[in-house]
């Protein structure tokens, strides 16, 4: 982990960013948990270095696809936790003005093309805007956020093999978390995922997705390269997710332990690890930060309450934005 | 006028469309030097270069896909699927996402793109070449459809599709693209959503899409010498469908027969016939007819594909039997 | 503030959990993260974390209760001594501050999702009544749902203060339909479900969206068309036929063969016009005299005995013009053929003599015929009728009632039947 003076700001902003999607999450858990939130919702918590990592390397006219797993890509790409919430509950005001709700939420302004509730659907979103770039002539990048499970789509390989052709300024980030839904990825997934991509000379990495600055180093690196017309890369993330498939998925000692959970927990979450580095460097004191815990705490209270008051789309809006204009 | 093949016609559609936008690309396959199978394209890749006239690989997900993110981020992209039939290859990147994402996005997301394809049977290519799914698009909100009917409407209406914000499905008559028709050389569009009445007639109204409008034209022909005078409407574009034109000529004729060669069942006949019955109820002297292709997977022999489709004398046999007040079918 | 502890919503098709322990005893200091308690649910058994720092207080489920999803169960307070209870059993689901008019304040018992596709139950008894005072654990009342009957529990001690729905009242679920106060209520209210407004749980936005009142009142099905047998037509007849006052069953009567299209309307248009019979305004008058001797063939021999031959057409229109209150032209019609006489004003029966003017009555002799008695209705002009009955005659008058009046009718007809019987009177 590289250290310096300048790099401070990045830091405490990347930390800042994770602590802000753990409290989301956990923000949108208790709305489920008191059947305050239709329908269900895929936590993000465990995986924050992944989307902070790579979001922190890109710019708002870089553009991401996110996944069904997707409030984590949405908050480290730039978005605002009241739109978000009131997305969540189906509120007018929401991001797609409650029409999308938690597996759909999209942000342009910031470069997010939205979340995609089929695994694996946004692929050819991704791939596309790339091929969009390059056309155009225009530099911007697209990162594909894709899980483990995705890996079995048949779509991946259709649309890698036309990246690899063209050269596409697109980044496959594969969040290998370890369970595809309810299964073991080894269960799910013959040979390398890496080996994949490279079938196609697709340059791919493996990274620790739990360590913040190695996810943000590599990918600065790769997005560089294909605005140089480098592209398209492949990244796989180590990650892992604290919740089940979703906030439904409560019993799930069929498929792993309590102490396989425990353990990453304790051990290898990217916050804490990343807290310690900071305190460690120097760089932040333990009251500065949770200082900032507990601002980013009212923040996100004050945008669930802000939500919870907020009126629901009127009835006129049901068919209202079937077609553009 | 000058006449025209509904091949060339659809090529300078795209080349004019092209000249103007240069945010307008193709993708597909064979697309390029090869002009597709049909030949449609012959020549846009000499004028474009293969960045503007893209050939992929053999991948209808994955190119219809790259066209849908290509369409959110601000080009847009008349995507080439080479047969109607591989719309199943390519429905979740059409119908769950090209379709939803600007519903979804609360209006934010748009996907103005073009998806060309065809239709039509009677080309002895069997069951899996010759299939007309236009119902199964027009079914999925957030879809346009359009069915050109001639050279003129092909030309008119893709430049339309083209312009238009949304993602639209565009069928030609894969027989039909060595007709020719009259065409003008300047410039014209045409609108979606407004029938156009190809013939007029006061006893009974046929309603007929893409192939089945000059079966139609053809039965009209020959009821005019039996004293019956039949209304000819082509609807060109199912969604939008121009209701208003077909409500008020069946209010005036009394009698409807529909006419689509999409399978009869649940397909665009249904839905049309059904409008009318729900509209014009009481201004229908006769029940309204559906004519689409039997419920079979299209056979290769042609002693049977012939049978599967709507044919002029069928349709006139139809219209006799409503105007002379037969109820058909009745138990 | 203190912070609320609900059982949470953990499976995907759960409705309730069971405590199976606390982990935390009242007044014992609790951080946010602390295991708090174990809850069943789905077979498997969760730790809850407490989601504040500070001292569990107020727990109002015990080991072992079964506990609706969002009922609030204990409170992490600033202190351990705050104990206040949990202000409501179930504050996610309805509050008091929800009750609607003029009904007690309390805590509302909502008719329970039991079975995974249900959406109302149908209320089976009270076991208590308003005003009682119930415990937690008391059976409140029973529902009946997805073929099997459930006892629903108070779920907390008070009063029942208003029941909101009667014994053998479907109820919406979610849709209060009791309400459990903590004082003696003054006044316990006991409402029918459609006499309540909707209570509505707030668990679920859709509900708030699309409130009960919305359901749409179907009107009563018309009666069926008092005629007898369906007449098949098109629509499009069907509705120029009524628009256009025509009755198509007259077309069905006339046997016409169904179904019916717009150019059998034109058939309809062209069919004579309803038999006079229905119609009032055309309602004809019949009068019937009967004669025991038929006086003409002899006074017709006398007269051309003494006079010379003679019609004796002329001499009957002669004795008939001469019945009238004013002379007329009267037409004689037998075997179809028809000729119309005029009575000269010396009213001399010599003198009757053919005219081509329209006739005033028409005499229609049926003597020698089988025909015995008519009744064929009124026709343009009055028709008398003569058939033979035995020795004698029987005469039949009709007209319309609007061409003769009753008495100028009876008048007519008993002075030609004196004058037929005894034609020499006519003389006198």
């Amino acid at each position: 982990m590289a250290k310096s003076k300048t790099n401070t700001e990045d830091y405490l902003r990347m930390y800042r960013q994770m602590v802000r999607i753990r409290t989301f999450e956990d923000n949108a858990n208790q709305l489920y948990l008191s059947a305050k939130m239709p329908g269900l919702t895929h936590m993000y918590s465990g995986e924050e270095a992944v989307a902070v990592g790579i979001c922190e390397a890109l710019t708002d006219d870089d553009r991401i696809t996110s996944t069904h797993r997707g409030h984590g890509h949405c908050v480290a790409k730039g978005a605002e936790f009241k739109e978000m919430f009131c997305e969540l509950l189906g509120k007018e005001e929401g991001y797609c003005r409650g029409k999308g709700g938690s597996m759909h939420i999209a942000d342009q302004s910031h470069g997010n093309l939205g979340a995609n509730a089929i695994v694996g659907g946004s692929m050819g979103i991704a791939t596309g805007s790339a091929l969009r770039a390059k056309l155009q002539g225009s530099d911007d990048v697209t990162v594909c956020f894709f899980g483990d499970g995705a890996t079995a789509q048949g779509l991946m390989y259709e649309v890698m093999n036309m990246a690899a052709l063209w050269k596409l300024p697109v980044i496959y980030a594969c969040e290998n978390n370890g369970y595809s839904e309810y299964t073991r990825t080894d269960e799910i997934a013959a040979g390398s995922i890496t080996a994949r991509a490279e079938a196609f000379g697709i340059e791919a990495h493996k990274v620790d997705g739990q360590d913040v600055l190695a996810v943000n180093e590599l990918t600065q690196k790769l997005v560089a390269r294909c605005r140089k017309g480098e592209g398209p890369f492949f990244v796989e993330l180590e990650t892992y997710r604290y919740h089940g498939h979703h906030v439904g998925d409560i019993n799930r000692e069929y498929y792993r332990s309590k102490d396989e959970e425990k353990d990453w927990r304790e051990n290898r979450d990217p916050i804490i690890r990343f807290r310690a580095y900071l305190v460690d460097q120097g760089i932040a004191s333990e009251e500065e930060i949770e200082a900032m815990n507990a601002e980013i705490e009212k923040d996100a209270t004050d945008a669930v309450a802000y939500a919870e008051a907020a009126p629901y789309p009127d009835a006129s809006e049901v068919d209202m934005h079937v077609y553009a204009d | 006028m000058r006449e025209i093949t509904l091949s060339q016609a659809v090529n300078e559609a795209l080349a004019e469309e092209m000249r103007r936008d240069e945010t307008v690309f193709i993708l597909g396959e064979d697309v390029a030097e090869a002009g597709t199978p049909f030949k449609v394209l012959s020549g846009l890749v000499e004028e474009f270069g293969t960045d503007r006239v893209i050939d992929t690989p053999i991948s209808e997900p994955g190119f219809v896909g790259l066209a849908v993110g290509a369409a959110m981020t601000g080009a847009r992209p008349v995507v080439d699927l080479m047969f109607g039939d591989f719309l199943y290859l390519v429905m979740d990147q059409l119908c769950n996402q090209a379709a939803k994402q600007h519903y979804m996005s609360g209006g934010k997301l748009s996907v103005p793109m073009v998806l060309r394809t065809n239709l039509g049977a009677t080309r002895r290519s069997a069951a899996q070449h010759s299939q007309s799914l236009q119902a199964l698009v027009a079914h999925i909100p957030g879809l346009k459809v359009a069915l050109p009917s001639s050279a003129y409407e092909a030309k008119g209406l893709m430049k339309t599709a083209i312009r238009d914000n949304n993602p639209v499905v565009i069928f030609e008559d894969k027989l039909m693209y060595q007709d020719k028709a009259p065409v003008p050389e300047e410039e014209y569009l045409i609108p979606f959503g407004e029938a156009n009445v190809k013939r007029e007639g006061k006893d009974i109204t046929l309603i007929a899409t893409s192939s089945m409008v000059q079966v139609a034209e053809k039965a009209a022909e020959m009821l005019a010498k039996e004293g019956i005078e039949a209304e000819v409407i082509d609807p060109r574009t199912i969604v939008p469908l121009d209701e208003k034109t077909l409500l008020d000529s069946v209010k005036k004729t009394s009698r409807a027969i529909v006419i689509d060669e999409g399978h009869q069942s649940y397909g665009v006949t249904a839905e049309i016939a059904s409008r009318l019955n729900e509209k014009a109820f009481y201004h229908l002297d006769a029940p309204v007819l559906r004519m689409g292709a039997m419920d079979v997977p299209v056979p290769f022999s042609p002693a049977l594909e012939d049978i599967t489709v709507p044919t002029p004398e069928r349709v006139v046999e139809n219209a006799r039997k409503l105007c002379a007040g037969e109820l058909i079918h009745a138990a | 503030m203190p912070h609320d502890v609900t059982m949470p919503q953990l499976g995907m098709a759960q409705d309730a959990g069971k405590i199976v322990s606390w982990l935390k005893s009242p007044g014992e200091a609790v951080s946010k993260g602390d295991a708090l308690f174990e809850v069943e649910t789905d077979k498997a058994t969760m730790e809850v974390e407490a989601q504040a720092d500070g001292f569990l207080t107020g727990v109002t489920a015990g080991e072992g209760e079964d506990v609706p999803v969002g009922a609030v169960i204990a409170r992490i307070s600033e202190s351990a001594e705050d104990d206040t209870p949990a202000p409501s059993q179930a504050s996610a689901e309805t509050g008091p501050e929800q009750a609607a008019d003029d009904l007690p304040e309390g805590h509302a018992v909502t008719m329970p999702q039991l079975g995974m596709a249900q959406d109302s139950g149908l209320l089976v008894s009270w076991h208590k009544s308003p005003g009682d005072a119930v415990s937690a654990d008391d059976v409140l009342f029973e529902v009946e749902t997805d073929k099997s009957t459930m006892e629903v529990e108070a779920g907390r001690d008070g009063y029942l203060a208003a029941t909101l729905a009667e014994a053998g009242e479907e109820v919406p679920v979610g849709t209060a339909v009791a309400i459990i106060s903590a004082e003696k209520p003054d006044n316990a209210v006991a409402r029918s479900a459609k006499a309540t407004p909707p209570l509505k749980a707030e668990q679920t936005p859709a509900a708030e969206a699309t409130p009960p009142e919305t359901t749409e009142k179907r009107p009563a099905p018309k009666p069926a068309a008092a005629t007898g047998d369906r007449i098949l037509a098109s629509p499009k007849a069907r509705r120029l036929a009524m628009e256009q006052g025509l009755d198509l069953e007259r077309l069905a009567k006339a046997g016409h063969p169904q179904p019916y299209h717009v150019a059998d309307l034109d058939t309809l248009r062209a069919m004579p016009d309803a038999a006079p019979a229905s119609a009032a305004p055309t309602a004809s008058r019949r009068l019937v005299a009967e004669i025991a001797h038929d006086g003409l063939p002899a006074f017709t021999d006398w007269i051309a005995a003494a006079h010379g031959p003679i019609d004796p057409d002329a001499v009957i229109a002669g004795l008939a013009a001469a019945s009238l209150p004013a002379a007329a032209p009267v037409a004689v019609e037998r075997f179809g053929q028809s000729t119309t006489y005029a009575l000269p004003a010396s009213r001399a029966l010599s003198g009757v003599s053919e005219t081509e003017d329209a006739p005033a009555l028409t005499i229609r002799d049926l003597r020698g015929t089988s025909l015995t008695g008519i009744d064929l209705g009124g026709e343009d002009t009055p028709v008398l009728t003569l058939t033979t009955q035995g020795a004698g005659l029987t005469l039949t008058l009709e007209c319309k009632a609007a061409d003769m009046d009753a008495r100028a009718a009876i008048q007519l007809l008993s002075d030609f039947a004196g004058r037929v019987e005894q034609p020499l009177r006519h003389l006198l």
